[in-house]
């Protein structure tokens, strides 16, 4: 059900939700966005965060002994790019993963969808910044704050006015003409596992593993005992001990572990759970210190290379 | 899954006893019964050392059993524990229920997993359906020695070694170079196990001796930090090893660039 909420309303459902959840949001800090905890909707911020809140389900480092959290928590202003990255990952762990599992069931997203396309960013690629799949899914403009709702959360909405226009569509068709969608379909079995991209993009990685870290749709993590506590911290595909074994190892070279991570998201993952493993977010662009750009994986002509 | 359960969380079992099979090859007998189907693995741990992927040693219904290369920090500090982290067991089974006669092939350290099926096909009555190929380094490297003998009565066992010795009596060469020789009916399932070369070379060996693609199974050794396909590190091509395997067919995986390395 759509609804369209004028600033105060959202205020007002802002405090019915804080009733129930823990309230985050998006926020300007030092001319970042960051989320934190947030008693006001006014201060949340229609802005891209700095990085992707992977920390909501996937902690950056926190031990596995320990008792699975319960708190439920509500998320403010998170971009649909970044949101995205959640229900792609669902395929793989959730129902597996009991924090990650706990953590999502527990956990409110109210995604902000994008005016305008970001530099760089190609999200339309992967349907665009309108989801399908989505709780609450809010888009600003002059009107107001068109809300889409999800049946589960509909309750929240009764006495607010019914949406009738056509904001949502109108946003999708703006990106599908501004931002042109690349044509990733059949990536799968266009990649080539010699391609030269590989090396090409292994002489001038720097193996940071920063692609990785902010990325929204990467998972991988690592598990080492650190005196009483049995640590999972956030790994890289791209860091030499990736796969490393009392055997030996199966991508000793640079270029090795940079085509897993590619087959990975763009052959692997479709393969397995039916999608790419992207939401065209453009954060492992934005940040990866030599400029190699995913996009280049997807528009790549493989067969004349 | 209920969202209170925390998976990661072992359970302790007492070690009742110890053996040391071979120079850095040990066996530790767990209490408990083991409900795992030969070819399962297990997570095993010791508290501020970690956790390690270990195949299940014994057959199912009988004591629980490990065979262990200590090479790391984990596989050296269970030698020295009387109590060890379990959770498990995880992944799937050599599907010998499936087929009527089964040549197993087993390189190095490759064995225990292949222990567990002679006992499992033993224990059912079938052994007389089971052949195994095995193949240590050296004499000094066959684990399980005292028990081949027991074996015998009930299956067909061959032993080889790569370099023998000058007590050595038996086959010297690769265990691939038994693989033509096998008595076993060129219906049968093949399943190997070992370092990625040995079995890339039985797989070829194994199809020139006349036995079917279609009924060949590898098990995989890839690194596993959970055992329960999330931490993304022991991918072959689409599948997880922990999850899908650590047990293929030969078809669904023989176009990986990644399978035998």
């Amino acid at each position: 059900m759509n609804y369209i909420l004028s600033k105060d309303e959202m205020q007002h459902l802002f405090s019915r939700i804080s009733r129930r959840y823990e309230v985050y949001g998006a926020v300007e800090r030092d001319g970042e966005v960051v989320f934190e905890r947030v008693n006001d909707f006014g201060i949340v911020s229609q802005k891209k965060s700095r990085y992707a809140p992977k920390e909501f389900l996937i902690e950056r480092g926190e031990n596995v002994l320990a008792t699975v959290p319960q708190e439920r928590k509500a998320v403010f202003g998170i971009k649909s790019c970044d949101l995205k990255g959640f229900y792609i990952m669902d395929k793989q762990i959730l129902g597996k993963d009991p924090f990650y599992t706990a953590r999502r069931e527990n956990t409110l997203f109210v995604n902000y969808v994008c005016n305008e396309p970001c530099n760089g960013g190609f999200c339309t690629t992967f349907g665009g910044p309108v989801l399908s799949d989505f709780q609450i899914q809010v888009l600003k403009d002059q009107e107001g704050y068109h809300v889409m709702v999800s049946k589960e959360f509909d309750h929240y909405f009764r006495d607010f006015r019914r949406d009738e226009s056509r904001a949502f569509e109108e946003i999708t068709e703006k990106f599908m003409r501004e931002m042109k969608p690349l044509p990733v379909e059949g990536i799968e079995s266009r990649m080539k596992w010699d391609s030269k991209l590989w090396k090409e993009f292994s002489s001038k990685c720097i193996s940071c593993g920063a692609c990785n870290y902010s990325c929204p749709t990467c998972y991988c993590f690592d598990i080492y005992d650190e005196g009483e506590e049995r640590k999972r911290e956030w790994d890289s595909c791209i860091l030499s001990g990736f796969t490393r074994t009392s055997a030996g190892n199966v991508r000793p070279d640079l270029s090795d572990r940079l085509r897993q991570r590619f087959y990975h998201k763009f052959s692997y993952y479709k393969k397995a759970k039916g999608e790419y493993l992207c939401t065209g977010c453009n954060r492992c662009v934005d940040d990866c210190p030599v400029s190699i750009d995913i996009k280049e994986v997807i528009t790549h002509d493989y067969l004349n290379e | 899954m209920t969202t209170s359960m925390n998976e990661y969380i072992p359970r302790f079992l007492d070690v009742k006893r110890k053996v040391q099979e071979t120079g850095d090859t040990y066996t530790i007998v767990l209490d408990e019964t083991s409900k795992a189907e030969p070819g399962q693995f297990f997570m095993l741990s010791v508290p501020g050392a970690g956790e390690a992927p270990i195949s299940v040693a014994s057959g199912t219904g009988r004591e629980l059993e490990f065979t262990i290369r200590s090479v790391g920090k984990v596989t050296s500090a269970i030698r020295e524990r009387d109590r060890i982290g379990v959770r498990g067991p995880y992944g799937n089974a050599w599907p010998y229920d499936k087929y009527e006669n089964i040549l197993a092939i087993a390189g190095g350290i490759g064995i225990p997993p292949v222990r567990s099926l002679i006992e499992r096909m033993i224990d059912k009555g079938r052994g007389e359906q089971l052949e195994v190929l095995y193949g240590a380094r050296t004499p000094e490297d066959i684990v399980y020695y005292s028990l081949i003998d027991s074996w015998s009565s009930n299956m067909r066992m061959r032993l080889t070694v790569d370099r023998g010795n000058t007590t050595w009596k038996g086959n010297v060469g690769f265990v691939t170079s038994l693989i033509g020789k096998s008595e076993s009916p060129r219906n049968s399932a093949v399943f190997i196990i070992g370092p990625p070369l040995m079995m890339k070379n039985a797989v070829a060996e194994a199809l020139k001796s006349g036995f079917r693609e279609d009924r060949i199974f590898l098990s995989l050794e890839r690194r596993m930090e959970c055992g329960i396909g999330v931490c993304g590190h022991c991918n072959i091509g689409h599948y997880y090893v922990c999850e899908s395997g650590p047990i293929f067919p030969y078809s669904s995986v023989k176009q990986e660039p990644e399978l035998f390395l």
